[in-house]
């Protein structure tokens, strides 16, 4: 990684913090609101990646061609978002807990099976289990709650940041024995 | 190639290039360790994670892929298993980003497996080793890239195995499953390969993961359409290829030992062999899943003596009982060294061609290298 993708990476998730912790403390309709536009702009983005991607590697690989139809309806489906700012906070919660449930059953079979065979990294996946169930629970115990969906999108805000600038430490280069 | 070549093979080829029983089995154990030597195992004997030469698939679920985590899973994967063939190949029309994985795609007879084998020239056994576990890669691995991605090592559902058939083969379409519990079904053409994912850098997309274990096996001919050939197929005949790397690391062990005085490309020592020519055929073709008894019976023929069986442990205890200034001097030691010699220049050598995909080298003189 090179100095200036390190300082990106640094600055990207301190900015990330920062709103994750200024939501988590107001939180409101406005800031809903901004999730959703978060959310088109994040499909959106993916469609446009597909896009480029197709014409920057993709272009030149066989069946390369699927990228590029996949880009077009990501976009087209950010559209369709971006539009729904209308949809009831109860139906964006059940989504939340099914998925938080799903990735916490995975990650800690994941981590059984890792057990068996390697010590070490089956904790972080146990974590990683760990809170997903968390994660799920709130969902359930707060599903009442007006701002429920916006601090758990908070809280996985939180971690990618962190993650973020952990890795921006991690070390890159190698020792060549001349 | 699995540890019937790396092993057993690399030994009978050291032995009829004129190295003892003895030296052959450290040439063939350290040949097979490169595909042993993990982090895992690196930190249980308490070595340089840095010196790792493979990834386990538990790592490699762990791996990032963001530039850090790609450039560590290149920099071993293309400097031990797939090494590139041309670091300045050309390719019309494409952007640098898949010029630089393209430069990438494994092959024989490049500029680095001379650099790799003059690397080893006049080094201990334990660099031999990884020479020719290096070498006899670039044949297998063939036309696959030692980095995750999509657009280099994808394939797709043309995949045809051939069989021969009078003066020339028959087709049958290869089945691939995704169940690594269950082994290859060779009858019916049944392999196990990984999962598509169009994420471009998934290590479900590097190296040869997606044709499954085909490139790892002596017998097999086949025919696919790989991800960057511009829709030109490819017929690979792994027992043309397997001879080949043999010959050559005939021939490359003969350089090493000062038999040859210069490693030159496309170089075969099929003579040495030609009195076992139809016996290394025979192996080398027959349809089975590991060739490791067929190897190791003809190696015992040619040596007369008994080969001991592969154990991953047999040097720990040395290196794992010395005081850290006195390990450089074990077997692990000397392989580490060269590991981390070998791993560097490979690095080096693609850092210099203006690809950062394996990321930069930070030299440094090690004290110990100059005593």
């Amino acid at each position: 990684m090179t100095l200036f993708q390190r300082v990106r990476s640094v600055l990207f998730g301190l900015l990330m913090l920062a709103v994750a912790v200024f939501f988590i403390v107001n939180p409101s309709d406005t800031a809903y609101m901004f999730v959703i536009s978060v959310l088109t702009l994040g499909l959106a983005g993916k469609g446009i990646k597909d896009i480029v991607f197709y014409f920057v590697m993709a272009r030149h690989m066989v069946g390369g061609k699927i990228i590029l139809f996949q880009g077009v309806i990501l976009l087209d489906f950010a559209l369709f978002t971006g539009s729904l700012s209308n949809v009831p906070k109860f139906y964006i919660l059940l989504y939340l807990i099914v998925i938080h449930a799903f990735s916490g059953v995975i990650e800690t079979l994941r981590a059984m099976e890792s057990r068996k065979t390697v010590e070490g990294p089956w904790r972080l996946k146990l974590g990683h289990g760990i809170v997903n169930f968390l994660l799920a629970l709130s969902c359930l115990v707060f599903i009442r709650q007006t701002h429920t969906a916006l601090i758990i999108y908070c809280v996985g805000l939180v971690y990618s940041a962190l993650i973020r600038i952990i890795s921006a430490f991690r070390r890159t280069t190698y020792i060549l024995i001349k | 190639m699995q540890m019937d070549f790396h092993y057993y093979a690399t030994y009978c080829a050291a032995y009829i290039a004129g190295y003892s029983h003895r030296e052959s089995l450290d040439i063939a154990y350290s040949a097979q360790f490169v595909d042993d030597c993990s982090r895992t195992l690196l930190e249980k004997i308490k070595g340089p994670s840095s010196a790792a030469t493979t990834q386990l698939q538990l790592e490699l679920m762990e791996a990032g892929t963001d530039p850090v985590g790609l450039q560590d899973i290149t920099r071993i994967w293309a400097s031990f298993h797939f090494l590139p063939s041309d670091l300045y190949a050309v390719k019309e029309k494409c952007s640098k980003r898949y010029l630089d994985k393209y430069r990438l795609i494994c092959g024989p007879n490049g500029d680095l497996v001379v650099k790799t084998v003059e690397l080893a020239k006049g080094k201990p056994v334990q660099s031999v080793g990884i020479a020719m576990h290096v070498l006899a890669d670039t044949w297998a691995h063939t036309n696959f890239a030692g980095t995750p991605s999509l657009v280099i090592n994808n394939t797709n559902h043309v995949f045809y195995e051939l069989f021969p058939d009078g003066d020339g083969f028959k087709e049958k379409q290869i089945t691939f499953r995704h169940k690594k519990s269950m082994p290859d079904d060779l009858d019916n053409s049944i392999y196990t390969n990984s999962l598509y994912q169009q994420n471009e850098n998934t290590i479900m997309n590097l190296g040869h993961g997606r044709a499954g274990h085909l490139p790892d096996y002596s017998f097999v001919r086949y025919r696919y359409l790989p991800a960057w050939g511009d829709y030109e197929e490819i017929v690979k005949d792994n027992p043309a290829d397997y001879m080949k790397a043999f010959t050559q690391m005939i021939y490359a062990l003969k350089y090493l030992k000062g038999e040859v005085s210069e490693f030159m490309k496309d170089t075969y020592d099929t003579e040495a062999c030609r009195p076992w020519l139809d016996r290394i055929n025979e192996i080398i073709r027959k349809r089975q899943l590991t060739a490791a008894d067929d190897w190791k019976a003809f190696g015992e023929e040619l040596s007369g003596q008994a080969i001991e069986d592969f154990s991953i442990s047999k040097y720990f205890d040395e290196y794992t009982n010395r005081g850290k200034e006195e390990r450089d001097e074990t077997f692990i030691g000397r392989f580490i060294r060269g590991a981390m010699a070998h791993k560097g220049m490979v690095i080096d050598e693609i850092y210099k061609s203006g690809n950062k995909l394996a990321g930069t080298v930070k030299e440094k003189i090690n004290r110990r290298a100059g005593q």
